[in-house]
């Protein structure tokens, strides 16, 4: 992140005084000192870490605030001509035209954007790096095989994509045979589909130059497997850069969500989703702003925060990195 | 065999994107603004009209177009045999025709004499005999034009049932004045109230043929004018390109063959331009702040809000524009039990679903399915409703929908079967929001549901109108009436005989014997009075059933700008009639 030049000295000097002091750290402790001393990786940790507790903890946080559920129509909030009232003491951030507590709505979307969030980009992890090891590994037939599916894969259009097999799933027994149904779990795996493959082609990038590293040659030499290797030599070797690139990811899955539900294939309604939320309100911001821009402001911080930690966790793990 | 009548595609469509905001409504609580129709006369001459629309024009042949948008059009350019007045929208009176319809004493044989001295447009630029009318009607038959109410209205004509284009040998042309129609069935005065639709608007036969015989017809594209109005075009009578721009831009000019002497339109514009494809939100600001503008689509909610308090005189609310309803799926369970339809419909606050469209400015309150206006609506129950317990209270009343639980079997007042419920409504508000409120109602009485909220055409071509979809609740659904008779509001919509594996017009897949056998005898009922006791009997029968649930009378909003003397077509959806509407 953005740690000036003097910032940056003080912490060599600080690393010098360590070292000339015989104090040895673990590679994850030095990670950590660096992280700690980036402020606004800190402040964004810090957000995300209250987001969290907030989406875990909706129905306390929202009882707290005196609110109603998520989904209670109040007929008596809006006006005679339908339209929502702004906010209030009774609801803080207004309600939208059904008499739905906007402030409930919100806390409850960010379960929806933190559980798509991570388990979309969990599973494009997961795939990504399978697919990333096998082909940068075993090189040859197989690497020229997966790398023209990722590249197959990435020259699909993202939302047309995403639309077409999220409307073909969403209702019903969903599809092929059931596997892919509808809500978040179809959203979840849309958007699985289509980020998995920056994470293959990073992965398949570093194992080709891991396979060709001393310690690899030695493991080989010695008898070890290739699985072993695979599993013990190499895959501990990209923690830093998946921590990094997932936490980058994150925020683009969360984004796709919105999207999705924007375009009114994502979620679907009653349930809340900040996607959903700013797409209802755009025919009438004009004159009922709140139930855009309170979502909109969380969605916003949600993905700054994100995209901040990763940019933090990138210099703190990589502090020789070109930014 | 009858067809669905689609009308009800294009009331939706209009409303869905019209009404974002609030508003295909109806009511009495504000009388004055039904009550003071404008009928135009001593408007001024001249100028120039926009319409601002986001939906294109879905076709410009009279033989195919059936949308709300398109007849506001063609009701200009082209001249059926008989037409309402904007202002009435009841009685039909001649307009290609010389005459009020002579019926035979048995009902069997239609006569409509046509006036003389009516020119076509250019290209074509010769009189008009009833020989156009003719071969107008029998290319509705033709695949090619395969127009969607044909054989609906026309298939009791003799020969109509073996159809395919040429010429019907139960439509006679004893001279160029004169049509005759001979039909199978008494039903001679229901057809003669058809003819306002487009499909009796003359066609010359020498210059659509070599168009009709493409697949499909582009005679939409060479337009030939007989009213006070064109389509701007080329030599050749192209208006592809010319006047017409799809997804851009259309352009009516006179049409200097039109003679004030054949018409009573007073025609004072001298031009209509459409302006195709921008938002209604923003469309909306522009006419209320413009001049010369009307609005084509449906305006927001907030739109309407404001029109209503800032410029009353610049916002119209058409009574009369059709009626909404949901939809239970009678044919699969849960709601083959027709007290679990009940207590669905005693639970719904139809009242909210009002309010978030706009509240009482925009309709009334739905208690049965002919509306107001239509022939039969005070005699199904008129304002008060028919009765039905369950649709007594407009708030929704959960004692006596669980009582209905209690009578299907739960007895504790909550459903307890483990199907999802399928239900599909319109995306977009405020149609989305009355779906979210059906869908709540039915979580709150123990199913459970899966809501998708899709297109319009979507909703009617993929599950709606599907039965082998098996949707069970389709909340956003609407119907306009084709011409004032109550046959065209129920027929299609309930008639067991009207359920077909897609474009299926019966949505809740009603097929009670006896409501089958009453609409069959309904069809060939003669006689304002006697019609209008039979239907409402019927509409009676089909809201005891349960089968849908009535909630809303739409009354149309329409907005124009200030300079605007907007003549309202009561009998489409109050769209400013261009043949009448006129500058200040």
């Amino acid at each position: 992140m953005s740690v000036g030049a003097p910032g940056l000295l003080a912490q060599e000097e600080r690393y010098e005084r360590d070292f000339s002091a015989g104090v040895a750290r673990s590679p994850w402790q030095l990670f950590w000192r660096r992280l700690r001393s980036d402020r606004v990786a800190m402040v964004a940790l810090g957000v995300i870490v209250v987001l969290v507790l907030v989406a875990l903890l909706a129905p306390l946080v929202v009882k707290l605030a005196g609110a109603p559920g998520p989904n209670v129509q109040d007929r008596n909030a809006t006006d005679m001509f339908g339209a929502p009232i702004g906010p209030t003491g009774d609801h803080w951030f207004g309600v939208d035209p059904l008499g739905r507590d906007v402030f409930a709505r919100t806390v409850y979307g960010a379960r929806v954007s933190l559980l798509v969030g991570i388990v979309g980009t969990g599973i494009a992890v997961l795939v990504g790096v399978t697919v990333g090891l096998v082909a940068g590994y075993y090189r040859g037939w197989v690497d020229t095989l997966l790398s023209r599916l990722v590249d197959v894969v990435l020259s699909f259009p993202v939302l047309l994509l995403g639309i077409g097999i999220a409307s073909a799933c969403s209702l019903g027994n969903g599809c092929v045979s059931g596997v892919i149904t509808p809500g978040v779990r179809t959203v979840i795996l849309v958007i699985a589909l289509v980020t998995w493959t920056s994470i293959a082609r990073v992965v398949r990038g570093q194992v080709l130059s891991l396979r060709e590293r001393e310690f690899v040659v030695a493991a080989r030499s010695l008898g070890a497997s290739n699985r072993r290797i695979v599993v013990r030599e190499i895959l501990p070797n990209l923690t830093a850069p998946l921590i990094v690139y997932s936490s980058l990811l994150l925020p683009q899955t969360i984004l796709l969500e919105a999207a999705l539900s924007f375009l009114g294939v994502g979620v679907s309604p009653p349930t809340a989703s900040w996607g959903w939320m700013i797409a209802d309100a755009s025919d009438n911001f004009d004159t009922q702003w709140w139930y855009m821009v309170f979502p909109g402001a969380a969605l916003l911080l949600t993905v700054l925060a994100f995209n901040l930690l990763g940019d933090g966790l990138r210099d703190a793990l990589d502090p020789r990195a070109e930014r | 065999m009858p067809r669905p009548v689609k009308r009800a595609l294009p009331l939706l469509a209009l409303c869905t994107a019209v009404l974002a905001l609030g508003a295909c409504g109806s009511s009495n609580n504000d009388g004055g603004a039904a009550a003071t129709v404008d009928n135009g006369s001593g408007g001024q001459r001249g100028g120039t009209l926009t319409l601002l629309t986001s939906q294109d024009i879905q076709s410009l042949d009279p033989g195919i177009t059936y949308g709300s948008l398109d007849l506001n059009l063609l009701s200009s350019a082209v001249r059926t045999l008989y037409a309402y007045a904007p202002d009435n929208p009841t009685d039909i009176q001649p307009d290609l025709a010389a005459s009020a319809p002579q019926v035979s004493p048995d009902g069997k044989t239609l006569t409509v004499r046509i006036r003389s001295g009516v020119k076509f447009g250019p290209p074509v630029n010769r009189e008009v005999t009833s020989r156009d009318v003719k071969y107008a009607i029998e290319r509705g038959f033709n695949p090619h034009v395969a127009n969607p109410y044909a054989s609906t209205y026309y298939g009791d004509v003799v020969g109509a049932d073996r159809a395919t284009g040429g010429p019907i040998a139960g439509i006679k042309t004893p001279d160029n004045q004169t049509i005759v129609f001979e039909l199978t069935r008494p039903t001679a005065s229901l057809l003669a109230q058809a003819t306002v639709l487009p499909l009796s608007a003359p066609v010359p036969p020498e210059y659509a043929k070599p168009l009709d015989a493409k697949s499909p017809s582009t005679y939409g594209n060479h337009l030939v004018s007989s009213g006070p109005y064109m389509i701007s075009a080329d030599r050749d009578g192209d208006v592809l390109g010319n006047g017409y721009v799809p997804g851009r831009s259309l352009r009516l000019v006179r049409n200097p063959n039109w003679s004030a002497a054949t018409d009573d339109r007073p025609a004072y514009l001298n031009e209509v331009d459409f302006r195709i494809g921008g938002s209604p939100t923003v469309s909306g600001r522009q006419v209320l702040a413009g001049d010369g503008l009307v609005l084509g689509d449906s305006p927001t909610p907030a739109l309407v809000k404001k029109a209503y308090q800032t410029a009353r005189d610049q916002i119209f609310f058409s009574p009369g524009a059709g009626s909404r309803y949901a939809a239970l799926n009678t044919a699969i369970p849960p709601f083959d039990d027709a007290n679990l339809r009940k207590a669905v419909s005693a639970a719904l606050d139809r009242e909210q679903m009002r309010r978030i469209r706009g509240g009482e400015i925009v309709g009334e309150i739905a208690s049965h399915f002919l509306y107001p206006g239509v022939l039969g609506f005070e005699e199904g129950g008129g304002q008060d409703g028919t009765g039905a317990d369950f649709l007594e209270n407009p708030q929704g009343d959960r004692a006596l929908a669980e009582r209905y639980m209690r009578a299907a079997g739960y007895a504790d007042g909550r459903y307890t079967g483990d199907e999802t419920l399928q239900i599909v409504g319109l995306a977009g508000a405020p149609d989305s929001n009355d779906a979210q409120i059906v869908d709540q109602t039915l979580q709150d009485l123990g199913f459970k549901t899966q809501l998708k909220l899709v297109d319009v055409s979507v909703m009617y071509g993929r599950f709606c109108g599907v039965p082998r979809a098996r949707v069970h609740v389709c909340p956003n659904l609407g119907w306009i009436r084709d011409f004032a008779d109550p046959q065209t509001v129920l027929n299609p919509a309930f008639n067991g005989n009207f359920i077909f594996p897609e474009n299926n017009p019966n949505w809740p897949q009603l097929n009670d014997p006896a409501i089958n056998r009453a609409m069959a005898r309904g069809e060939l009922t003669v006689g304002d009075q006697a019609r209008a006791d039979a239907w409402g009997a019927i509409d009676r029968q089909v809201t005891a059933t349960g089968a849908a649930i009535p909630w809303l009378w739409d009354r149309q909003p329409n907005v124009f700008s200030a300079d605007v003397r907007c003549v309202p077509e009561l009998w489409n959806q109050g769209h400013c009639d261009f043949a009448y509407t006129s500058l200040k």
